[in-house]
C-alpha cells in the first residue's frame, strides 16, 4: 500500500482564520458596486493551460503594459478595478498605481495584479482578500480543466466525522470489585517507562523485533491493546464457535483458504499476547516466538530465516490484522475509513493524486488508502545548482525543528523528501495517459497530496534500490536528517490545491477551517527505525522516545541515549503521531 | 482629467507613433507573445524552490513580520525589505540557467 511515485512543492501556509478583515477602500468598493463587483472582471480571466494560473487579460494577446509610464516588463503591474486602467508598482520606485488611486476621486484604490489574478489595495499598499472574488477565480480555473474524480476509495472526511463529547468515568463500588477480582496491580519497580522491554532474537529476526518496538509504543495501538479491545481470550471462544458453525454450513470464500489448522490464526491475538508480556513490568527480555510462528504462517511466502526487510515486513503484519479481524465482521468497509481494524484505524490515510493533461487541461484524481508513504533520497546534492553561496550555515547541526532548512548545506532532509513527493511531476512520453477529453494518449503532468492524514504516519525512506533486470540491489547510506516535530500542513491537498490557485480565500479539497483540522497536522516523532551495514548483512535498531527520554532498542539491550545519537542515525523508516496523542511527560505518572 | 470607465487598459504611450520601441521592448513583447516569458518564470519558479531560496525568503519574511507584528505589516514593506536580499541570494547558476535559456530563445526568434 506503500505509494511509489516522488516529487515536489512550495507552500502557503494559509490560515482561513487570521485573515484581516477587508481594509476600509475595499468595504466601500463593494458597497459601491453592487451585488456582483467583480462581473467585468470575469470576462478577463484568462487561464493559461495547462492547469495554469490565473491571469487578466482583455484578450488573450493582449501585452499589459503601465498607463503612465509604457513599461510592460515590470514586475508587478495593477489593473484598477474601477476604471481597467493599468500601472506599475515597483516599491520603493515610484508607483503609478498609487498615483492612480491618489489622482482619481476616491474609488480607484483597489487593483488586481494582472498575473496573478489577486487584488491589492493601492492605498493601504497591501494584498487584500475577497470570497467572492476569489470564488470566481477558482471557478474559472476549475471550469477550464473539466475535471473527473474516480474514487478508488471514498475519502472518508467528506463527510465530517461526528465528535463524541468527553465523559469523566469513576468506577463506582460494583466496578471496583470487578477489577480487584479480575486483575493484579502491575509493579512498575523501576524508573524506566513502562513497556519497555528487550526482545531477544530469534535468529536475524532484528527486522521484525525493530518494527515491534515501535509498534508496541505506538500510543494509539498501545491504548486499544492495553484497554482490552481484542481480548485473545474472548477472540479464541468467539473464533472457535463461529468454526463449528463453519463446519456445517462451509464457509463460502476465501476464510478458510489454509485449512482448519489456521482459522484460528490471529495477529491480533498475539499482538495482544504481546502487549501483556512486555507491559507486565517484567523487564527480562522477551521471546515473541509465537508471534513469529503467526506471522510465518500468514506470510509464508515471505517466511524464512533470511533477514528481511523491516518495511516489508511492517506492511505484512499490517494486512495481517485487517485480514484477521475482516474474517470475524462481516459488514463492509474499506481501508482508509474510520471503522477498519485497528492497524487501519491507525495507520491509514488517503493519497489524492491529480493527473492532468498537458493539452488540454483534463485533470483525473484518485484517491488511495496508503498506511505509509515510501519516499526516495533526494539525488546527490552539491550539484552547481544547489550552489548555496549566501547561506547562512547556523541550522546545520541538527537543531531545526520548527525551521526549515530546505536543502541548505547540501544535506538531505525528511521535508525536502515529502516536497519532493508532492511536486508536480511531469509524466514521460513512455507513460501517457488517457485524456478522456482529448480521447487519446497524452502528456501529463502527475501531482500528489495528503487527503486525509492518518493518526500515525509512517515514513519508509527508500534506502534499498533493487534492480530486478540485473538481480541486483544496493543500499544507499545516505544521511537523512528528520525533524522531531513534524508540520504536514503543507503536503496536504487542500494546501498543494491552494498553491495551484494562488492567495485564496477558499476552500480547497474538503478543507475544515477548525482549529481541529489545523492541529492535527502537526506531528511528534516517537519511533525510529536504523538500518546499519551492508544489505544482506545489516542490522536494524529502533531508537523509542517515551516520555521525551531516547531509548536504543537493540533486540534484547535497551539503553537510554542522548538525542544527538538519534539525529545522527540514519533512519530507515519514520514513526510520527499527531501532536495531541503524543504524552511528552506524563506517561509515567502514577494512576492511583 | 477623468477616465472614462470603459477605457481600454492600452496606454496610450504604446499608440504613440513617434515614440520607437527600444531593444529591450522588443524583447519584452516578444518573451510574452510566444509564451516564453511564462515558461521562464515557471521554470525560474521551480529553480528557486529547489535551491532553497524561496524558504529561505520565507523565514526571512515570518522573522520581519514577528519583530513588527502581524498586523503592522504590509505587502510593500515586505517587498521593501526582503528584496534586496533576495536578489542577492540568487544562486548564480540559476542566473546562468536563465540567461542561457534567453540567448537561445533569441537566436531561435531572430530578434
Ligand atoms: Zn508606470
Ligand atoms: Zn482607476
Ligand atoms: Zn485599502
Ligand atoms: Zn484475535
Ligand atoms: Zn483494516
Ligand atoms: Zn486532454
Amino acid at each position: 500500500m506503500s505509494s511509489k511515485i516522488n516529487h515536489h512543492h512550495h507552500h502557503h501556509r494559509f490560515n482561513t482564520q487570521i485573515f484581516p478583515p477587508p481594509c476600509p477602500h475595499l468595504a466601500e468598493f463593494r458597497a459601491r458596486n453592487g451585488s456582483k463587483p467583480f462581473r467585468a472582471l470575469q470576462d478577463c480571466l484568462r487561464v493559461k493551460p495547462p492547469g495554469g494560473r490565473a491571469a487578466i487579460r482583455r484578450d488573450p494577446s493582449e501585452v499589459p503594459r503601465c498607463g503612465a509610464c509604457g513599461e510592460s516588463a515590470r514586475p508587478r503591474l495593477y489593473a484598477c478595478l474601477a476604471c481597467a486602467a493599468i500601472s506599475c508598482h515597483a516599491p520603493p520606485g515610484p508607483s503609478h498605481a498609487a498615483a492612480h488611486a491618489t489622482s482619481m476621486p476616491p474609488g480607484h484604490e483597489i487593483a488586481v495584479d494582472v498575473d496573478r489574478a489577486e487584488i491589492f489595495c493601492c492605498a493601504c499598499r497591501d494584498q487584500v482578500y475577497d470570497r467572492d472574488f476569489d470564488a470566481a477565480v477558482v471557478l474559472s480555473q476549475t471550469a477550464t480543466l473539466k475535471s473527473a474524480t474516480i474514487q478508488s476509495a471514498k475519502p472518508e472526511n467528506l463527510r465530517k466525522r461526528r465528535r463524541v463529547d468527553y465523559r469523566p468515568w469513576s468506577p463506582d463500588i460494583r466496578d471496583r470489585v470487578l477489577m480487584e477480582t479480575g486483575s493484579s496491580p502491575l509493579e512498575n519497580g523501576s524508573d524506566l517507562p513502562r513497556g519497555l522491554r528487550g526482545l531477544n532474537n530469534l535468529g536475524n529476526t532484528c527486522f521484525m523485533n525493530s518494527v515491534l518496538q515501535a509498534l508496541l509504543h505506538t500510543p494509539p495501538l498501545r491504548n486499544y491493546f492495553l484497554s482490552d479491545r481484542h481480548n485473545r481470550y474472548y477472540c479464541k471462544k468467539k473464533n472457535g464457535v463461529s468454526n463449528s458453525n463453519a463446519g456445517g454450513k462451509r464457509n463460502v470464500g476465501t476464510a478458510d483458504g489454509h485449512g482448519n489448522k489456521n482459522a484460528r490464526l490471529c495477529l491480533a491475538c498475539d499482538m495482544d499476547a504481546m502487549f501483556s508480556a512486555v507491559f507486565s513490568g517484567d523487564r527480562k527480555p522477551y521471546s515473541p516466538a509465537k508471534f513469529l510462528y503467526s506471522w510465518w504462517q500468514h506470510a509464508s511466502n515471505l517466511a524464512s530465516y533470511e533477514q528481511q526487510d523491516a518495511h516489508e515486513f511492517f506492511i505484512s503484519m499490517l494486512d495481517g490484522i485487517h485480514e484477521n479481524v475482516e474474517k470475524d465482521r462481516h459488514k463492509p468497509h474499506s481501508q482508509g475509513h474510520g471503522d477498519c481494524c485497528i492497524a487501519h484505524r491507525v495507520f491509514s490515510g488517503i493519497l489524492r493524486s491529480d493527473v492532468m493533461c498537458m493539452t488540454c487541461g483534463f485533470t483525473s484524481t484518485t484517491y488511495d488508502p496508503c498506511v505509509d508513504i515510501s519516499l526516495d533520497l533526494e539525488p546527490h546534492q552539491g550539484g552547481s545548482s544547489k550552489s548555496v553561496s549566501t547561506k547562512t550555515h547556523h541550522s546545520c547541526n541538527g537543531e531545526v525543528d520548527g525551521m526549515n532548512p530546505g536543502q541548505n548545506c547540501g544535506i538531505s532532509t525528511l521535508m525536502g523528501c515529502l516536497d519532493r513527493f508532492t511536486r508536480p511531476e511531469r509524466l514521460g512520453a513512455d507513460q501517457k495517459f488517457f485524456c478522456q477529453q482529448c480521447q487519446v494518449r497524452q502528456e501529463s503532468l502527475k501531482q500528489m497530496s495528503i487527503r486525509k492524514l492518518p493518526l500515525v504516519s509512517c515514513f519508509h525512506i527508500k534506502r534499498f534500490e533493487h534492480s530486478s533486470i540485473r538481480k541486483m540491489s544496493r543500499k544507499v547510506d545516505r544521511y537523512l536528517q528528520f525533524p522531531f516535530s513534524l508540520d504536514m500542513t503543507p503536503y496536504l491537498s487542500s494546501s498543494i490545491l491552494r498553491n495551484r490557485f494562488g492567495n485564496r480565500i477558499f476552500p480547497f479539497d474538503g478543507d475544515e477551517p477548525d482549529a481541529s483540522n489545523e492541529m492535527s497536522s502537526e506531528f511528534e516523532l516517537f519511533a525510529v527505525v536504523t538500518h546499519t551495514g551492508k544489505l544482506d548483512a545489516g542490522h536494524y535498531v529502533t531508537y523509542l522516545r517515551l516520555s521525551n527520554q531516547w531509548y536504543k532498542c537493540d533486540d534484547a539491550w535497551v539503553t537510554q541515549v542522548n538525542e544527538n545519537i538519534v539525529r545522527a542515525a540514519q533512519g530507515y523508516m519514520m514513526f510520527y503521531v499527531q501532536k495531541m496523542l503524543y504524552y511528552k511527560a506524563s506517561e509515567n505518572r502514577a494512576v492511583s | 482629467m477623468r477616465n472614462s470607465v470603459n477605457r481600454p487598459p492600452t496606454p496610450d504611450a504604446a499608440e504613440d507613433p513617434g515614440k520607437e520601441p527600444t531593444l529591450q521592448e522588443i524583447i519584452n513583447i516578444k518573451l510574452i507573445e510566444s509564451g516564453e516569458k511564462e515558461r521562464l518564470m515557471e521554470l525560474l519558479r521551480e529553480r528557486l524552490i529547489e535551491c532553497g531560496w524561496k524558504d529561505e525568503m520565507k523565514a526571512l519574511c515570518r522573522a520581519f513580520i514577528k519583530k513588527k507584528g502581524r498586523s503592522n505589516v504590509t505587502v510593500d514593506d515586505l517587498v521593501h525589505v526582503i528584496t534586496p536580499k533576495g536578489r542577492a541570494s540568487i544562486p548564480d547558476s540559476i542566473k546562468a540557467e536563465l540567461l542561457q535559456r534567453i540567448r537561445a530563445f533569441l537566436v531561435q526568434a531572430a530578434v
